[in-house]
């Protein structure tokens, strides 16, 4: 807010509303650029249709033909009457023909009626990105550059008229503050009309629903106060309904049977073969949030989808904290799309709203502040760096002169086998080195090459880094920066996705395990629990390999025991066999066995480090809380997680490294793409293609991240350094 | 806390009984597989205990488990690879260790974050480099270029592990040790360095059990037979159509002495659990 008493007041009106008029144009001018570019997608065709037929029926003047059309009845009317309505002004055209659901894209499309179509959602959507832009310029911003946001509402889809809405929804119920005023009204209307678009949208209400009955949860649970509290909400969802009956005139006839229909055949959808097929992992939400619209190169101008869900992940607590609001609408609706097993694209543009809502209190809070605090921090006092001068000092020289010797066995060994290793990966990165040319490469070619291209001797040669063809040539070539690239722009969010879901899911099932059990055993007057100890160290004390080999055991899908114990339909456990039985195929069920060894495999590690932390807690904390009244979980909550968390912090880094690294349980497991680890992913590269080079630069990939990951904890341990525990 | 009735203390039973399953039951299944007789090659009933219980397994998984050596000879070659790799880690990396622990000088935190990268790097990220470089000079498929690779993953581990040891050490027997006149050097001999053995020996084991239980690069570097470890034999036998029984009995063969040392060693492999923080 400094901002704000720099510039005066007035002046700081007239900059915002420039600031939103600009992101408008902004948004609006690469939503018409991609109407422009964007080739015919799936469902184009469908919903052009539909159009058509409102169309042709109202200029028939048969009004009463808009309560029995529905073209793709599934998904109710409103939005594609919208595009109906646009076709008005248009000479009218043969109807597009009728082809099924699961049809590709149609090969081509009456013109103009596209093109206005698509205008129609392209306004939709800038009115959604200035909708946004009127509460946060920034985050208009963002969603307005969203590629997959663009995507979707410059497209003959249903996307824009709901993501409109709902956006609105949800907006002006912030700014009606549950009053009833004139916003409130609106945000029921919306929500509404939402809903008469596309169900899915509807996401947005029940954040509103969740969130309402959050502020205003009463104290006392008698009924006058509970029914004073759901009055009002209540209230507001049957007018909600209401609008959303009226702008739904295909319900009028028979309401109940039609909806049931429509809502049943999502239902069913979600059980057809296409999406069967399409075998996408319960996570793929998140996989679609992490990358930007892969298939149209050229359409879009800027492409930062994936930073912009990073900066939502630093913005989530700031929001939180400010206004749980959005953070909810996001929870809501990730939640929603990771249970629903149907994953397309589309279907993220539910929360893309609020996730560039987040990315923007990220930006500010965690980016911008922070710079602008240090910024301030230099410009006060000037910082000292040290000098060379300082290191030539006798008694620093001295200090050098005295450790070197100590160190001098240690670090000639590590820079020969360690260090020098890692260097050499970096030159090999820059080659197409691969096992074709290993002759050359063992005589010193890697270095020659890198030496060559970096003077600018030599080009550097195209490769492809992700076709399994290698080159045949003899002799390492030089290949630049261009396969580096190539990987780093297009690593596959799916897999980066997967590496970042697994450490944490992985770490946090082994910490909650390791943890309980150490509580349970820390509980005063425990039997046994020496016995207890000693064999819950076993999964520890056995090679990681040979314990993912019992694991496989378990699961082969053929002779795996826990398939051939539950083979029959009578014997228990046979809904979960059969559920799991196509771990081999299927991300969300491997994942599930992974987690399961890998839980098995790293919960003592935790476990022995939790149980040496608990012994640390002095008695006379719990005694003090018994005495204030804490019940155990509240006591765990409020005294032992606070003070175990930093003496379990080393235990935790351990095995999140472990879990990023995790090599073995992979190679023997052998789970379905993408469930790889950038480790397992470099050593197939290596082994099966002879790709050495590729392989080098996914190693070095991981070794970039490993980095940022030790500056980060080399900033988390020296803030701690200040702390001391009870 | 209070003492916990017996209604509490039965549920705490009850629960633990039930992780206790969790880690016993995947042991069994490989533990039955391993003493059944009667198995041809993978199993294709479900059964709880063996069919015939035998020790056949055993026996062939100790006197034919690879084509050319016997158990004791993967074993021979297990530990002087792995033994010979966490030797060189103690041995090379020991003062390095002591002086990041006990000396102040520039540099050191840069060390000490470089040490840290070593320790992070996943095995495959060095591999090929040495693959190339062991190649060069006509080891790579000897048991000394196995010690090599071996060596070059557990080091900064062990480093890293054995700083925190000589940190445990109380700073004051030293300075009495400088007041009667003693150099760093014999400091650090007859007093950090045997107060430290037993969690320096704690870094050997886990550097140890790197080579022991490696396999996958392993397989890479070696070619002939007559190199390979005991992992590799274990890990030659899966996914091929060896029995069942066979490839059990010899993952338990190995495993055993590891888990008898592990269970053994409890109370010192805790102590290294709560170090590793970068600076205290």
């Amino acid at each position: 807010m400094i901002r704000d008493q720099c510039v005066s007041a007035v002046g700081a009106r007239w900059l915002r509303i420039l600031a939103i008029l600009a992101v408008a144009t902004i948004a609006l001018g690469l939503r018409l650029r991609a109407v422009d570019l964007l080739p015919v997608d799936y469902d184009e065709d469908d919903y052009l249709r539909a159009g058509q037929q409102y169309a042709d029926a109202i200029r028939a003047g048969d009004w009463a033909a808009l309560t029995e059309l529905n073209y793709r009845e599934e998904h109710p009317p409103l939005a594609k009457l919208a595009y109906g309505l646009a076709l008005l002004a248009l000479p009218p055209v043969d109807e597009i023909p009728d082809r099924p659901t699961t049809a590709g894209p149609a090969g081509s499309l009456p013109e103009p009626h596209l093109l206005v179509a698509r205008l129609i959602a392209a306004v939709a959507g800038t009115l959604e990105v200035l909708a946004l832009g009127l509460v946060s310029p920034l985050a208009g911003l963002l969603l307005g550059i969203h590629t997959f946001t663009i995507k979707y509402t410059s497209q003959v889809m249903l996307e824009a008229l709901p993501a409109l809405t709902s956006t609105v929804a949800v907006l002006a119920y912030a700014r009606s503050k549950r009053r009833w005023n004139g916003w409130l009204i609106l945000s029921a209307a919306a929500l509404g009309l939402t809903a008469a678009s596309k169900y899915l949208y509807g996401i947005a209400g029940v954040a509103i629903l969740v969130h309402w009955l959050w502020e205003t949860l009463p104290e006392q649970r008698r009924p006058t106060a509970l029914a004073r509290w759901l009055a009002p909400v209540l209230l507001w969802g049957l007018l909600a309904l209401a609008v959303f009956a009226i702008a739904n005139p295909f319900l009028w006839p028979a309401p109940i049977e039609r909806l049931r229909a429509s809502i049943l055949f999502h239902g069913e959808y979600t059980q057809s073969e296409t999406v069967q097929q399409a075998n996408l992992p319960l996570w793929q939400p998140l996989v679609w949030l992490f990358q930007s619209v892969p298939w149209h190169p050229g359409v879009f101008v800027v492409a930062l989808d994936a930073l912009i869900a990073l900066l939502a992940v630093l913005g989530l607590k700031p929001l939180w904290q400010r206004d749980r609001l959005y953070v909810l609408w996001l929870a809501v609706g990730l939640g929603f799309l990771f249970l629903w097993p149907t994953k397309w694209p589309q279907y993220i543009l539910v929360l893309t709203v609020p996730l560039a809502l987040a990315a923007a209190t990220g930006l500010q809070a965690r980016i911008w502040d922070p710079f602008c605090r240090w910024f301030g921090h230099i410009r006060a006092h000037r910082l000292r760096r040290p000098e060379l001068r300082d290191l030539l000092r006798p008694a620093t020289r001295g200090a050098i002169l005295r450790v070197v010797p100590w160190l001098l066995p240690g670090a000639v060994v590590l820079t020969l086998i360690t260090f020098y290793p890692l260097i050499y990966q970096g030159g090999m990165a820059l080659t197409d080195f691969n096992a074709v040319s290993i002759k050359d490469g063992v005589n010193g070619g890697i270095w020659r090459e890198v030496r060559e291209g970096l003077s600018g001797q030599t080009e550097p040669v195209e490769i492809d880094i992700f076709s399994f063809g290698r080159s045949s040539a003899k002799e390492v070539r030089y290949a630049g920066f261009g396969p580096l690239l190539q990987f780093f722009t297009g690593v596959g969010a799916g897999l980066l996705v997967f590496e970042i879901l697994w450490t944490v899911l992985s770490v946090g099932l082994q910490t909650a395990l390791g943890v309980g059990v150490a509580w349970l055993l820390h509980q005063r007057g425990v039997r046994f629990r020496g016995w207890w100890r000693t064999i819950y160290i076993l999964p520890w004390a056995i090679p990681e390999f040979v314990g993912a080999l019992v694991w496989m055991q378990i699961f082969d899908p053929r002779y795996g025991w826990f398939f051939l114990g539950t083979s029959f339909p009578d014997t228990p456990g046979y809904p979960l066999a059969q559920q799991l039985s196509s771990w081999q195929q299927d991300p969300t069920a491997g994942l599930i066995v992974l987690l399961m060894a890998g839980t098995w495999l790293g919960f003592p590690l935790i476990m022995l480090a939790a149980s040496a932390g608990l012994k640390m807690i002095p008695h006379d904390v719990y005694d003090a809380a018994a005495i204030d009244g804490a019940g155990g979980w509240q006591q765990f909550r409020a005294i032992t997680w606070p003070l175990l968390l930093p003496l379990l912090a080393p235990a935790l880094i351990i095995r999140g490294i472990f879990a990023f690294n995790q090599f073995y349980l992979f190679y023997v497991l052998n789970p379905p793409w993408p469930l790889i680890t950038l480790a397992s992913l470099s050593f197939y590269v290596f082994g099966e293609t002879g790709k050495y080079a590729v392989s080098a630069v996914i190693n070095l990939f991981t070794v970039v991240l490993l980095v940022l990951f030790l500056l980060w904890f080399n900033r988390l341990s020296r803030a701690g350094e200040g702390v001391t525990y009870a | 806390m209070r003492r916990p009735g017996p209604y509490r203390q039965i549920a705490t039973q009850v629960l633990l009984a039930l992780v206790a399953l969790f880690v016993l039951l995947p042991i069994w299944g490989m533990l039955r597989l391993a003493f059944d007789a009667a198995l041809k090659g993978a199993p294709l009933t479900f059964r709880f205990w063996p069919e015939t219980f035998s020790l056949v397994a055993f026996q062939r998984a100790w006197d034919t488990p690879s084509q050319s050596l016997s158990f004791l000879g993967l074993l021979r070659n297990s530990l002087v690879i792995a033994g010979g790799a966490a030797l060189i880690s103690v041995a090379l990396g020991a003062s390095m260790a002591y002086a990041f622990a006990r000396f102040r000088f520039p540099g050191r935190r840069a060390g000490l974050l470089g040490l840290l990268l070593g320790v992070l790097l996943p095995q495959v990220a060095i591999m090929t480099p040495l693959y190339i470089l062991l190649t060069m000079l006509g080891i790579r498929a000897s048991r000394l270029g196995l010690m090599v690779v071996y060596t070059a993953f557990a080091m900064p581990f062990c480093i890293w592990n054995m700083r925190a040891s000589f940190q445990a050490v109380p700073n004051e027997l030293e300075e009495a040790a400088f007041l009667e006149g003693a150099t760093p050097l014999v400091a650090f001999w007859r007093i950090t360095l045997r107060l430290a053995l037993p969690s320096i020996a704690v870094a050997a084991l886990m550097a140890f059990l790197v080579g022991y239980t490696e396999f996958a690069i392993g397989w890479l570097f070696v070619e002939s037979g007559d190199n390979v470890t005991l992992a590799m034999a274990v890990s030659g036998m899966m996914g091929v159509s060896v029995p069942w029984s066979n490839l059990s009995a010899l993952a338990v063969l190995m495993s055993l002495p590891v888990v008898f040392v592990f269970l053994l060693l409890q109370r010192y492999l805790m102590r290294g659990l709560l170090v590793g923080q970068i600076d205290e």
